[in-house]
């Protein structure tokens, strides 16, 4: 397995304030694999999404991504980590406002030792004539492109995508949703994406659901259904 | 290796920001510049100086003769392993109040820089000091004259105006065909017993050898200076041979006065004082670089709040901390760097001769040629650059070290508040917002508070200085010793002990003659004792007073007895530069020599003109092995015109005690100025800056508060207001921390770069000041924090919070 996830526990807070957001998450993922994490508010997907991605820590478990483990990683550890393995998309895009759609993108490529051609990745994104444009200049779904294109960029084995359509409208989001596919069909990355948007499950390989921090079910779909097909 | 994209920012977050990066950048341009400038100077100016001693053939040392020399006298002087050469003066009362000290023009030894114009040729032509011309606004083409009567008045001192009186027996006019700088004479020290220089009452002059014959011998002062055959090696040597010479020279010529050149001030001042500025100069840089580096940090801050998101996402993406401290410090390192840049071109250009009028205001220098100064680079370009680096880095490290996720979360404080603290219903709901603002903005307030206080001591210390002299001038006046404080000038051949008979007479006759039926009068004795280097504090002297048990003038000095370290009293102005008190001892040397004495303080005398012990008389001359009827001189209460002129070796009174503040008026008013305009811009900046800043911060709220329809004067009365407070709050609640905090620096810097002592006195009126300028800057910042709040989009509050 590429990624094994073993007994990941997180609390937050003491005594009687005290949530346990996740209590003992199992996990396998193959590479390349396409992972979808659902679940209410709270379930604890954003959680676990990222003690994955190493922005947060476990209680207890272990987490082992291509026969690495992170539990006894220090921040220095952790974001070379990050840096060599990981790609991040939140719903909300993050650009730097004084950045082009290029150089938004190229952030990331300076990140990798093996970057992907930003031209070519410019036009993948349908990016490539807004490519000298700042944010302010950008629709919503031309920022997440480029959100993506810059964690896409550094070609990394994982990419983390947290509710990447949670703030489009629902054209938008099938164009985002196409696009992650693409790049996971281009790349051959693995992909983990949270999301509370029942009808993503069928473009998944694996879908986790989960609800009070522990896993429902696991559902591991026999024909991924590509994104232009879903419906919601 | 790559090139950071990130790095693609810095130029539009410049055109972004500009007006805040301009501002900063001006103030460090201007403070760079200046000091630059001042180092430049300096540092030429005092190389200068120590070439002038071999360019203009500087005399080893001086004497003055009761009549002129004859050819035997000459032979046999020069016998004694001396080159001499005759430098006779006349003195002049002028009608404008000053003494004007005339020279014949000279071509062998003290040579004269011609800095305007062109030296005199013919009778009736004189080239005067470029100082004295410009400190009484004379140039080249004017007419002088000598005053028709009453030419005591307004003399540079009672010696000096008696002297010119007695000698100005005839009118005289010329008309000033150039300005020079004598080389003997870079300080204008009438009178080498003088505690301080004049720049304004005394000067120099040359004339030609066509005038200067004209004069008549009884007018003349018959001075000659010396050059040794064979040089003394080192300052011990040259104190050594110049303490011998004067017993020689006493047995060929009858003297009047005797300065070797290691005790002319008139020529060593200069040398010893230049620098003193330095470090004020130096401190003022290194408190100007922190301010900015601190609004730096928190222009800084307020970004990384701004950015916190897009942090946490590169953070989350693999960019390490230490990626993105350089990248934030990049920005003020590079202003820093091209203010440094740009500082000291204008140092070395146009600033240095503004600096450098400074000093031609105080002594009167030859012209310098400006030199490459590496201490100043080093200075002026590397000590901003780390300062800038050091405070930035500190604040990027503390600001960084949240963990990408409560970047991401907009968790910027490290501990969240767990829920509002109650307030009751019956505070207005006004009030009860303000509160709110204010306890929802307090580290920007801490921060705002931080600023005041590095403003304050700018601003106070401005303020202050000037005042401080001023109070310095009343406590000596208040605390001065007598009306009158005459020094005896015992005559050279009463001291020669090769002749001790001769001499034994001779003190006879001098101690008759000084006798005085003045009835206020009181003999004391003063003895000139050192303290001992006590590094890294500068060595200075220290006048010793011995004065009747039961004296008028200098009350309750105690007995020492028998078999004790004497028992003295010290000046208010000892105990507070040094912080000595009753019940201490001190120790301090002999000024030319290793013997020391010990002394135990039994109190503190008020007296702050200068740093001085006192003691009984009849101890003091024991201690000294002075003789028990030795004295040096009078107190009186009235002026004594009973003793011959020439046993008075200077008189010491509040004019003359003065002369420090008079002078320093002269040659700092213009940076007193200079640092208040400094405390003033700094402080506009910084409260502009913290305020855009505190505005910006909470532009959502203020956008929202617009949404639902407050008025512009009512958001104003919620932010402005509690900005308004806590700045009051806060500007009052420094005041006296920055007031400890400065003279605890002053006193430093003068025990590090001063002799003597002003301490730095702080009254109600500069508070008042403080507060004028502290609240009318305020109201100014204000007024634009109005406009801001007017200029805040409603759709501000709208956008996703990102």
């Amino acid at each position: 397995m590429f990624l094994e996830i073993n007994q990941i526990k997180k609390a937050f807070g003491q005594g009687e304030s005290r949530v346990e957001v996740l209590r003992g998450i199992d996990l396998s993922l193959e590479r390349g694999e396409f992972c979808v994490l659902l679940g209410p508010s709270g379930s604890g997907k954003s959680t676990l999404l990222n003690i994955i991605g190493g922005i947060d820590s476990a209680d207890s478990g272990e987490i082992v991504i291509g026969g690495e483990p992170m539990s006894h990683m220090r921040e220095r550890q952790l974001t070379m980590y990050r840096r060599k393995h990981l790609g991040y998309i939140f719903q909300m895009y993050n650009l730097i406002p004084n950045l082009t759609v290029r150089e938004n993108i190229e952030v990331g490529s300076y990140l990798s030792d093996k970057p992907l051609d930003v031209d070519e990745l410019l036009k993948l994104l349908g990016l490539w004539e807004h490519r000298g444009k700042v944010p302010s200049q950008l629709s919503g779904g031309q920022q997440q492109r480029t959100a993506i294109g810059r964690a896409v960029v550094k070609n990394p084995d994982i990419l983390l995508c947290d509710e990447p359509t949670g703030a489009l409208d629902y054209k938008t989001s099938k164009e985002i949703l196409k696009l992650i596919e693409q790049v996971n069909k281009t790349y051959g990355n693995t992909i983990i994406m949270v999301t509370h948007n029942d009808a993503i499950k069928y473009m998944a390989d694996t879908v986790v659901r989960l609800r009070d921090g522990a896993i429902r079910d696991t559902v591991r779909n026999k024909q991924r259904m590509s994104a232009e097909e879903l419906e919601w | 290796m790559k090139k950071n994209p990130l790095n693609n920012r810095f130029i539009r977050d410049l055109r972004n920001d500009l007006g805040k990066y301009v501002v900063i950048a001006l103030l460090m341009i201007f403070t760079i510049g200046f000091v630059s400038g001042f180092l430049v100077a300096d540092g030429s100016m005092v190389k200068a100086y120590n070439e002038s001693f071999t360019k203009y053939n500087i005399e080893d040392g001086n004497f003055r003769t009761q009549k002129k020399m004859n050819k035997a006298q000459w032979k046999s002087v020069e016998g004694l392993g001396l080159h001499l050469y005759e430098l006779f003066y006349r003195e002049f009362a002028l009608e404008n109040g000053s003494t004007l000290r005339v020279f014949q023009n000279r071509d062998k030894v003290n040579l004269v820089c011609l800095m305007e114009g062109e030296l005199p040729v013919k009778p009736g032509e004189i080239a005067v000091d470029r100082m004295y011309a410009d400190n009484n606004g004379l140039k080249v083409g004017d007419t002088i004259r000598t005053a028709a009567t009453g030419a005591e008045e307004g003399a540079a001192d009672a010696d000096t105006a008696a002297a010119a009186s007695e000698q100005n027996n005839d009118q005289n006019a010329w008309v000033i065909t150039g300005l020079v700088a004598l080389s003997d004479y870079s300080t204008m020290f009438s009178d080498n017993n003088d505690t301080m220089f004049d720049a304004l009452k005394f000067g120099v002059a040359v004339c030609s050898p066509e005038e200067f014959s004209q004069y008549p011998d009884s007018a003349l002062n018959y001075n000659y200076a010396w050059k040794y055959v064979d040089p003394p090696k080192t300052e011990e040597e040259e104190n050594d041979r110049g303490e011998d010479l004067v017993k020689d020279l006493s047995k060929e010529v009858k003297l009047e006065n005797y300065i070797p050149r290691y005790a002319n001030q008139a020529i060593r001042f200069t040398g010893e004082d230049m620098g003193s500025d330095r470090a004020m100069m130096e401190l003022l840089l290194y408190i100007m670089m922190v301010i900015i580096a601190f609004v730096f940090g928190v222009t800084i801050g307020n970004t990384i709040s701004q950015e916190a998101p897009v942090i946490g996402t590169l953070r989350a993406m693999g960019y390490t901390k230490g990626e993105l401290i350089r990248h934030y410090m990049a920005m003020p390192l590079l202003v820093t760097l091209i203010s440094a840049v740009i500082g000291n071109i204008l140092g070395y250009t146009f600033l240095k001769d503004v600096c450098a009028n400074m000093y031609y205001n105080s002594y009167s220098l030859p012209t310098y040629i400006t030199i490459w100064n590496a201490e100043a680079f080093v200075k002026t370009t590397i000590f901003p650059i780390v300062i800038m680096a050091v405070v930035t880095y500190s604040i990027l490290r503390w600001k960084l070290g949240l963990t990408p996720l409560q970047f991401l979360r907009r968790q910027l404080r490290r501990r969240q508040m767990k829920r509002a603290f109650p307030l009751s219903v019956r505070i207005p709901f006004f009030d009860r917002f303000r509160i709110r603002v204010i306890a929802q903005n307090i580290p920007n307030y801490l921060i705002l508070l931080v600023g005041i206080f590095f403003a304050n001591i700018l601003l106070i210390f401005g303020l202050a200085l000037p005042k401080a002299l001023d109070h310095y001038q009343e406590e000596v006046e208040r605390s001065l010793l007598a009306e009158h404080q005459y020094i005896m000038q015992i005559p050279l051949d009463a001291l020669d002990e090769d002749h001790k008979l001769q001499s034994a007479l001779k003190m006879m006759q001098f101690v008759s003659e000084t006798e005085t039926e003045n009835e206020t009068a009181e003999k004391f004795s003063a003895y000139t004792l050192r303290r001992p280097f006590d590094a890294p504090y500068k060595s200075e002297d220290v006048m010793i007073y011995g004065a009747a048990a039961d004296s008028r003038y200098v009350k309750g000095i105690p007995e020492t007895p028998e078999g004790e370290n004497p028992r003295v009293l010290i000046s208010s102005a000892y105990s507070e530069k040094y912080d000595i008190f009753a019940g201490d001892t001190i120790e301090l040397q002999e000024k030319y020599g290793a013997d020391r004495y010990t002394f135990n303080v039994a109190g503190v005398y008020d007296y702050g003109a200068s740093i001085c012990v006192f003691m009984e008389q009849k101890t003091m001359n024991q201690c000294f092995d002075l003789g028990k009827d030795y004295f040096s001189g009078y107190f009186s209460q009235t002026p004594i015109t009973d003793i011959d002129g020439k046993y008075i070796g200077s008189e010491i009174d509040l004019d003359s005690l003065t002369k420090v503040t008079r002078q320093l008026y002269i040659s700092m008013g213009s940076m007193m100025y200079l640092v208040d305009f400094f405390a003033v811009a700094i402080f506009m900046v910084l409260i502009y800056i913290l305020s855009k800043i505190i505005i910006e911060k909470n532009a959502q709220s203020i956008s929202m508060a617009k949404i639902l329809g407050y008025t512009g004067s009512e958001i104003g009365k919620l932010y402005i207001r509690s900005t308004t407070v806590v700045y009051l709050l806060c500007f009052v609640a420094t005041i006296p921390a920055v007031t400890v905090l400065i003279k605890y620096l002053m006193k430093i810097m003068i025990r590090l770069e001063m002799t003597g002592w002003i301490e730095l006195y702080v009254g109600n009126i500069v508070y008042e000041e403080m507060l004028a300028l502290g609240i009318g800057a305020y109201a100014v910042i204000a007024v634009l924090e109005y406009r801001k709040i007017g200029r805040v989009p409603m759709d501000e509050a709208l956008k996703n919070a990102e």
